[in-house]
C-alpha cells in the first residue's frame, strides 16, 4: 500500500485506524474518507470513537496501526501542531479560549507577530473581520471572550482555525451547546465554507442535522465503521438510527397531552444565586401538576441548576416562596424535600448523584440509612434484597451489588439513581438533563421510566437543553431566559417559537397559541 | 460475604508486602551504616518478644497507639485530616487528671468522672478545628497541627506552674494520681494494666460504629461534600461531630497513658504517638481490626528498636527510617496505578507474540 497515490479530491483519507485504551478498542480497523468541499457527518453513540477517531487525525493521540493521508500525500501526524501545518482545524466540545482576552488576542495567541516584539493587534482584527464577513460571522474582534455568549465563543474558535489556515475542520459536537437559531447561523456558515471547497467534519448524533445539512455520512459503532452513505431526500432517520445502534429505536413515546391533575408544587418570585453571587433567578416563577412532565427548555446555564437545587433545599434562597401543597419549604434543610417525597435526579452525577467510591448497594440507599437498619445497624441482607430487585427492574448491568459505582457505564450509574429516586414513589421528580451523556438505548430507558414515574401521579420537572426531548416528554413546556420564565407553552407547540423563547425574545405568538 | 473476606485478604498481603518491602529496603540502609542488618532485626525482634515481660512491654505501648489511630481513622474515612492527635491527647489527659487531683471525688463518681472529663478535653480540642474549618474554610491540617503546640506549651506551663507537685523536687510533673484512680495492673513488676481491655472494647465498637447510620454518614462525607448534601446530611454539622469523635478517642487515649502507665501528667507525655498513629490508622487501612493489627506491629517495631539500641551499637533511628519508608510504600501505592501497569505488560507481551 505504501507510496501508492491517493486519490487527490479527497481532503482526508484515513485508513485501517487502530487505536486502544488498555483493554478496550476505542477504534477498531477504522476506514474514514473526506472529500473536499463537502460537509461530512461522523455519526454515532457516544462511545462509539468519534472523538478518538479526530482526536488521531488532529495529532491529539496515535493510532497504534493505520495510514493516514492529507490531499493524496501519506502523513505522520505527530501533535496537533503539525495538523495545523497541515491545514486541520479542530473545534472542541469545550472551548479552548482565555477568557479574560479579547476576541483578536485570543486569535493571536501562539502566533509569531508581523511587527516582531510588537503586537500586530491591529492588522490581525482587521483581518478576522474580512474573514468573518467572508463566512456570514458578526464578531466585534475587540471583545472580551467572557462577554459572548455560547455561540458567539464558538464562532471565535472557528474563525480562529480559519485564520490559521485550516482547509479541514472538525467540529465536535458543535450544536449541543447552541439554540435552533443559532443552529442556523452556523449551518449557514458552513455552507459557505463548503462552497469554498473545504472540507468540514461534523461530530454528532443528531439525525436532524445530518439530513438537514451534511452531504456524506460515516457511521460508527462501538468502535468500527459500520457504513458510509451519502444523504440525500431519500436518506431516512431510521436508516441511520438501525446503523448507529444496531436495532430499531422507538422515538415517538405515544403521548396523549394530558389534562394534568391538581397544582402540587409552587414556584412564586424565587431569587437565588448562582456560586459567583449573581442572580441567577430573578423573579422565577413555576407551578407543576400532579401527573404531569413539565419541561423547562432554555439553553444550559440559565438558572435551571439552580432553580433544581433551590426546590430540593441544596441552595439557599435570597426571596420568594416553595410550597409543596400548603407548606412552604424554601430554605429547609435537603433533608425536608427528601421526606417530603421530593425526589432529584441531579445534573452531575458523579458529583453529586453518587457516591462513586461506594458499592452500588450502599449508593441506593443514600437518602434511607435510617430506614435500612435493625437494632441501630444497616441491615446488610435488606440492602442486598433492595439491590436485587432494582437491579432486575432498572436492569443495571453490574457483577455484584459490592461493585464500585465508579466502575459502571454513565447510562449504568444512572440508572443506579433512578432505581433510588424513583424506587421511594416521589410525588415531585426533578429531572435535570437526565439524559446528557448516554447513549440511545440508555436514553430511551430513562425516558421510559420518567414516563413511568408521572403515571404514578409524580409531578415532574424535566429540565433539558436537548429540545428534541422536552418535545417528546412534555405535557407543558415552559423556557427559561436568565433566570426568568420566558413563556409557558402547550405540548405540540411551535419548535420556532421554543427557540425564540430560549433566546429571550419576547413573544405576540402566546396570543396565537392558545 | 466473600468477596469482603478475600478484599480483607488481599488488604492483608499488601501490608505484609509493604513491610517486608520497608524491612528490605531498612536492611540496605542499616548495611551502608557498616551494622549487620541481620544482628539489627534479630536483637529487635528479641527485643519486642524475648521474653514475657518484653512482650508486655509491647502491649502496653499498643494500649493508646491503637485508641489514638482509631480515632485518626473516624477523621480520615471522612477525608479530614486531623494529624492533632498529640494535642487532643494531652488536653483530654489534663482535664482528666484535673478531676482526679482536685475534686476530691470518690473514686466510684470520680474515675467515669475521668474518663469522661477525658473525652471532653480530646472532643473540644478537635471539634475546635472543626469549627474553625466550617465557619472560617481553615484547613483542619494546619490547625489541628497548630492546635498541638498550643496544647503542649499548655501542659509545660501547667506542670512548671499552677499544677506542679507541691511535694516534688521542682520536676516539671503533676503529683501523683491517688491508687484507687489509677487502672489496675495484671501482676505487680509489670506494667500491662487493664486498659488493655479498655482499646479491645473500643476496637469492637468501631467495628460495629461503621454500621450504624453515623458511620455511614462520616463516611459518606469522605465521598464528597456536594454527594453528602445532596443526600440529606448537613456537610457543617458533621465535619464538626467527625472531628469531635476523633479527638474523643485521642483524649481516651491520654486517659489510659495517664491513669495506667504514668499516673501523673508530665512534660513529653504524648512521645510523639499521635504521627505514629497516623501510620497505624493508614496502614490499617482504616478498618478496626487492621489497625488492631498493624498497631500491634509497630508497638513491637518501637520496643524492639529501644531494645536495639540500648545492645547494639545501631541507632534508634533505624526504626523511625522503617517508618518513614512503610509512609512512602502506602503513599506509593496510592500514587501507582498497578493495574495500568499489569495492563501495560500483558499488551507488550501479547505484541511480542
Amino acid at each position: 500500500m505504501l507510496g501508492e497515490l491517493k486519490n487527490k479530491h479527497n481532503a482526508v483519507e484515513m485508513h485501517n485506524i487502530v487505536k486502544e485504551f488498555y483493554d478496550v478498542r476505542a477504534n477498531d480497523d477504522v476506514d474514514f474518507f473526506v472529500k473536499n468541499g463537502s460537509i461530512h457527518g461522523l455519526l454515532g453513540e457516544n462511545g462509539a470513537g468519534k472523538t478518538t477517531l479526530m482526536n488521531i487525525l488532529f495529532g491529539i493521540y496515535h493510532p497504534e496501526e493505520g495510514e493516514i493521508f492529507i490531499n493524496g500525500e501519506k502523513q505522520d501526524i505527530s501533535s496537533p501542531t503539525k495538523a495545523i501545518s497541515l491545514g486541520i482545524g479542530m473545534v472542541h466540545q469545550h472551548f479552548m479560549l482565555a477568557r479574560p482576552f479579547s476576541i483578536v488576542e485570543n486569535v493571536m495567541l501562539g502566533r509569531k507577530s508581523r511587527k516582531g516584539i510588537l503586537l500586530d493587534t491591529k492588522e490581525t482584527a482587521a483581518d478576522l473581520v474580512a474573514l468573518a464577513e467572508k463566512y456570514k460571522m458578526k464578531i466585534d474582534p475587540y471583545a472580551k471572550v467572557w462577554q459572548l455568549s455560547v455561540g458567539e465563543q464558538q464562532r471565535v474558535e472557528i474563525l480562529t482555525a480559519l485564520y490559521q489556515g485550516a482547509e479541514v475542520l472538525i467540529l465536535d459536537e458543535p450544536t449541543a451547546v447552541l439554540t435552533p437559531q443559532e443552529v442556523e447561523g452556523l449551518f449557514e456558515t458552513l455552507r459557505e465554507m463548503k462552497n469554498d471547497g473545504k472540507a468540514i467534519i461534523l461530530i454528532t448524533h443528531k439525525l436532524e442535522e445530518i439530513l438537514s445539512i451534511v452531504d456524506e455520512v460515516t457511521v460508527l459503532r462501538d468502535g468500527s465503521m459500520i457504513g458510509h452513505v451519502e444523504v440525500n431526500e431519500n436518506t431516512t432517520k431510521s436508516e441511520l438510527t438501525k446503523m448507529m445502534v444496531g436495532r430499531d429505536v422507538l422515538f415517538n413515546f405515544n403521548k396523549a397531552c394530558i389534562k394534568t391533575g391538581k397544582e402540587k408544587l409552587v414556584i412564586k418570585d424565587l431569587k437565588v444565586l448562582n456560586d459567583k453571587n449573581f442572580l441567577a433567578l430573578d423573579g422565577f416563577s413555576l407551578d407543576i401538576h400532579s401527573g404531569e412532565i413539565l419541561g423547562l427548555a432554555g439553553v444550559d446555564g440559565n438558572g435551571q441548576k439552580e432553580l433544581c437545587e433551590a426546590i430540593t433545599g441544596i441552595r439557599p434562597i435570597e426571596a420568594g416562596e416553595v410550597k409543596l401543597d400548603t407548606i412552604n419549604i424554601e430554605n429547609k434543610p435537603p433533608i425536608v424535600a427528601i421526606n417530603k417525597g421530593i425526589s432529584h435526579i441531579p445534573e452531575d452525577r458523579h458529583i453529586t448523584g453518587l457516591a462513586l467510591g461506594w458499592s452500588l448497594k450502599k449508593n441506593l440507599i443514600l437518602k434511607t440509612f435510617k430506614d435500612n437498619t435493625k437494632f441501630g445497624l444497616v441491615d446488610e441482607k435488606k440492602i442486598e434484597k433492595r439491590w436485587k430487585s432494582a437491579q432486575v427492574d432498572y436492569d443495571i448491568k453490574a457483577n455484584s451489588g459490592e461493585d464500585s459505582a465508579k466502575d459502571l457505564s454513565g447510562g449504568n450509574q444512572q440508572k443506579v439513581i433512578l432505581a433510588r429516586e424513583l424506587g421511594s414513589h416521589p410525588v415531585i421528580l426533578i429531572a435535570n438533563q437526565p439524559t446528557r451523556g448516554l447513549d440511545i438505548g440508555a436514553t430511551e430507558y430513562v425516558r421510559q421510566k420518567i414516563i413511568d414515574a408521572k403515571g404514578d401521579g409524580a409531578g415532574v420537572l424535566l429540565v433539558s437543553a436537548d429540545l428534541e426531548e422536552i418535545l417528546q416528554l412534555s405535557d407543558r413546556i415552559a423556557v427559561i431566559y436568565d433566570g426568568k420564565i420566558m413563556g409557558i407553552l402547550p405540548c405540540g407547540s411551535n419548535v420556532k417559537n421554543i427557540g425564540e423563547l430560549m433566546m429571550g425574545k419576547k413573544l405576540e405568538v402566546e396570543e396565537n397559541e392558545k | 460475604m466473600k468477596n469482603k473476606l478475600i478484599k480483607n485478604l488481599n488488604q492483608l498481603l499488601l501490608a505484609i508486602g509493604i513491610i517486608i518491602l520497608s524491612l528490605l529496603v531498612g536492611a540496605i540502609i542499616i548495611s551502608f551504616s557498616g551494622n549487620s542488618p541481620l544482628e539489627a532485626y534479630s536483637t529487635m525482634f528479641n527485643g519486642a518478644f524475648g521474653s514475657k515481660q518484653r512482650f508486655m512491654e509491647v502491649l502496653v505501648r499498643m494500649i493508646p497507639l491503637v485508641i489514638m489511630a482509631l480515632g485518626t481513622s473516624v477523621a480520615f474515612k471522612a477525608k479530614l485530616w486531623n494529624i492533632g492527635g498529640d494535642g487532643q491527647f494531652i488536653v483530654g489527659s489534663i482535664l482528666a487528671v484535673s478531676v482526679s487531683l482536685y475534686s476530691g471525688l470518690p473514686p466510684v463518681i470520680g474515675v467515669p468522672l475521668s474518663i469522661i472529663a477525658a473525652m471532653i478535653g480530646g472532643a473540644l480540642w478537635s471539634g475546635l478545628a472543626g469549627l474553625l474549618r466550617v465557619k472560617f474554610n481553615a484547613p483542619e491540617v494546619i490547625t489541628t497541627l497548630m492546635l498541638n503546640y498550643i496544647a503542649v506549651y499548655l501542659l509545660s506551663f501547667l506542670v512548671y506552674g499552677p499544677m506542679m507537685d507541691p511535694l516534688g523536687s521542682k520536676m516539671p510533673q503533676t503529683a501523683n494520681i491517688s491508687t484507687a484512680y489509677r487502672l489496675p495492673l495484671f501482676e505487680s513488676g509489670n506494667r500491662l494494666h487493664m486498659g488493655i481491655f479498655i482499646a479491645l472494647f473500643i476496637v469492637v465498637i468501631m467495628v460495629f460504629f461503621w454500621k450504624t447510620t453515623v458511620g455511614y454518614k462520616i463516611d459518606l462525607l469522605g465521598q464528597g461534600e456536594k454527594v453528602t448534601t445532596y443526600s440529606g446530611v448537613s456537610v457543617k454539622k458533621m465535619i464538626v461531630f467527625t472531628m469531635a469523635i476523633s479527638g474523643l478517642l485521642a483524649g481516651i487515649a491520654g486517659w489510659t497513658e495517664v491513669f495506667g502507665v504514668q499516673y501523673r501528667l508530665l512534660e513529653g507525655i504524648t512521645s510523639g504517638y499521635g504521627s505514629i498513629a497516623v501510620v497505624i490508622a493508614l496502614m490499617g487501612g482504616l478498618n478496626p481490626i487492621g489497625i488492631l493489627i498493624s498497631g500491634f506491629f509497630f508497638s513491637a517495631l518501637l520496643v524492639g528498636g529501644s531494645t536495639m539500641q540500648r545492645m547494639t551499637e545501631i541507632p534508634y533511628s533505624i526504626v523511625e527510617i522503617v517508618q518513614g519508608l512503610i509512609i512512602i510504600f502506602i503513599i506509593a501505592r496510592t500514587a501507582i496505578n498497578f493495574k495500568e501497569i499489569k495492563n501495560r505488560i500483558t499488551r507488550r507481551l501479547s505484541n511480542v507474540k
